[in-house]
């Protein structure tokens, strides 16, 4: 697959404070990439600097293979966008706001509104003003908005924030669907890394600025071994065991529990090794890690790049 | 250009202010003409015209500002101006399109509206007496020239608000701005018979003008290479 975009060592400086440092980001065309970071990581400013809402100071930012430059925005047609909060125009209503949004964009298949309001849950008050709308409802109609013109690209900025369970299910059932049946190129961003998970194709994470990982989901699910949990009576001799034993990994949680990484053997033979040599188990559970708990160890610096996490 | 100024105009529902427009009409011409009749001692067409010259200048510039404030300064302040910076159109001339918009409906308010009330005032004043003497024809061809050149330049007078509006991005100092202009700008002193505006020295409103012209101008200049504010 084509890079759809790329930035090179994209830098936005504010004053003297730096928010983004050196990011080089890869989307591949028809894909769904998830933007993991805390908040403040300035996941929102990249994506407004793929829109050229704001400028920056260094790097490059290549879409379609057009360099974009300060002036560029004829490359917008092809990228629908949610950036933040989502904002109308209140006194109008949904139907009006997609009307005039088409109009803008220059599409003029209005047939497409109605159908898009139905996939997105709004058709019944389409007709209500959008200054009557709950927040769950102007999201679904900001996501309507984005789609609404077929883009080539989605920028979707936190698209989940205040829908209920059952709206986030459908959403991220709409965005697969965007992706496999128009062959969209999706970038979402988010601080809750399950709704990432199950759609995402790449992932990048972001930390002050600085794009500290861009992997596939296949890549980390290779590196995402499961761990093992026991609770025994002795501690220390059973991590001497297993570590000389089987040449795991670990780690001691608490006075009585273990976590064991780096997992070569079977979880029943290392149990029967412990307890051959009168180490007493209360427990055992085994864990496949979650990008979660990936992203916050990321995060927190427990490891640095992929390679240390599979070691 | 033209597609997006019509855009524009259903965007913001702007055939409503047509009827602010009568309202705004009818409430000074009905103010003046009670003036006239109760004092009785209107000396003339033109006297009786510039006291409705300076309150229609008034009204139009805070008229004027107000729609500057919902085609410009709201959209600024609801942050929609940031979904129009992500369409496929050149900034510039996004904004140009309000700005020409708001200056055409002020500058036209202001050509109709006193043209109105001069026509109007030739069939009303045999019946009336606003002022002494008569009126005909000539006399309101007459004053067309100038009707027109106060027309444009209060038009752009109108968009020196934008300044003060844009720095807080707020529509009460666009408005409150436009008020103070407009009283300054058009303000009479008097004293016993002779009058003094600073309207009726020619170069003030013309350099005001010129000022809202370029306020205008630099609102837009280097839009499309600034960051939008969030």
């Amino acid at each position: 697959m084509t890079n759809i975009i790329q930035t090179h060592q994209l830098t936005k400086r504010f004053t003297l404070e730096s928010v983004i440092t050196s990011v080089n980001m890869n989307i591949k065309e028809g894909e769904i990439y998830g933007f993991l970071g805390p908040n403040g990581a300035g996941k929102t400013t990249i994506m407004k600097m793929i829109l050229n809402l704001v400028k920056p100071t260094s790097g490059e930012i290549i879409i379609q293979n057009e360099h974009i430059t300060k002036d560029s925005y004829h490359y917008l047609k092809d990228i629908g966008s949610l950036i933040e909060y989502p904002v109308f125009y209140d006194d109008l209503t949904a139907y009006q706001n997609l009307q005039l949004h088409c109009a803008y964009i220059g599409y003029k298949d209005h047939n497409h509104i109605v159908k898009v309001l139905e996939i997105v849950g709004l058709r019944e008050i389409e007709k209500k003003k959008v200054k009557e709308f709950s927040l769950g409802m102007r999201q679904r109609l900001a996501i309507a908005r984005a789609i609404v013109t077929k883009p080539k690209i989605l920028i979707l900025d936190e698209p989940v924030n205040g829908l209920d369970p059952i709206g986030i299910k459908e959403m991220r059932e709409l965005f697969i669907k965007l992706k496999k049946q128009y062959g969209m190129t999706l970038i979402i961003s988010s601080h809750i890394v399950s709704e990432i998970e199950s759609i995402a194709d790449t992932i990048g994470i972001l930390h002050h600025g600085k794009l500290i990982e861009e992997i596939t989901m296949t890549e980390l699910r290779k590196l995402q071994q499961p761990t093992v949990e026991i609770v025994v009576s002795d501690t220390d001799k059973a991590k001497r065991l297993l570590e000389d034993g089987f040449g795991a990994k670990v780690q001691i949680l608490s006075q009585n529990s273990l976590q064991i990484t780096k997992i070569n053997e079977k979880a029943t033979s290392m149990t029967k090794h412990l307890i051959l040599h009168g180490v007493d188990i209360e427990k055992v559970e085994i864990r496949q890690q979650t990008l979660e708990e990936y992203f916050v160890r990321r995060i927190n610096g427990g490891i640095t790049n992929a390679a240390d996490y599979e070691a | 250009m033209l597609q997006i100024m019509k855009l524009e105009w259903n965007k913001n529902q702007m055939t409503r202010y047509f009827k602010t427009f009568v309202c705004c009409i009818l409430g000074i011409y009905g103010f003046v003409t009670l003036i006239a009749i109760d004092s009785g001692d209107m000396g003339s067409f033109q006297e009786f015209m510039s006291l409705i010259t300076v309150i229609t200048n008034i009204t139009f510039i805070t008229f004027g500002s107000v729609i500057l404030s919902r085609l410009v300064i709201s959209e600024f302040r609801t942050k929609t101006m940031q979904v129009l910076f992500t369409y496929p159109i050149q900034r510039k001339k996004l904004l140009l399109a309000k700005l020409i918009l708001a200056y055409t409906f002020t500058t036209g308010s202001l050509l109709i509206g006193i043209c109105l009330m001069q026509v109007t005032t030739l069939f009303l004043q045999p019946s009336l007496g606003l002022f002494a003497g008569t009126i005909t024809w000539q006399e309101i061809v007459a004053t067309f020239p100038k009707t027109i050149t106060n027309a444009f330049s209060m038009g752009a007078i109108a968009l020196i608000p934008l300044f003060f509006g844009m720095r807080k991005k707020s529509t009460a100092t666009t408005i409150t701005s436009a008020v103070i202009i407009g009283v300054l700008v058009n303000s009479t002193v008097s004293d016993s018979g002779k009058t003094f505006s600073l309207a009726d020295v020619v170069i003030i409103p013309l350099i005001l003008a010129l000022l809202g012209i370029g306020i205008a101008y630099l609102s837009f200049r280097n839009i499309d290479r600034q960051d939008v504010s969030s």
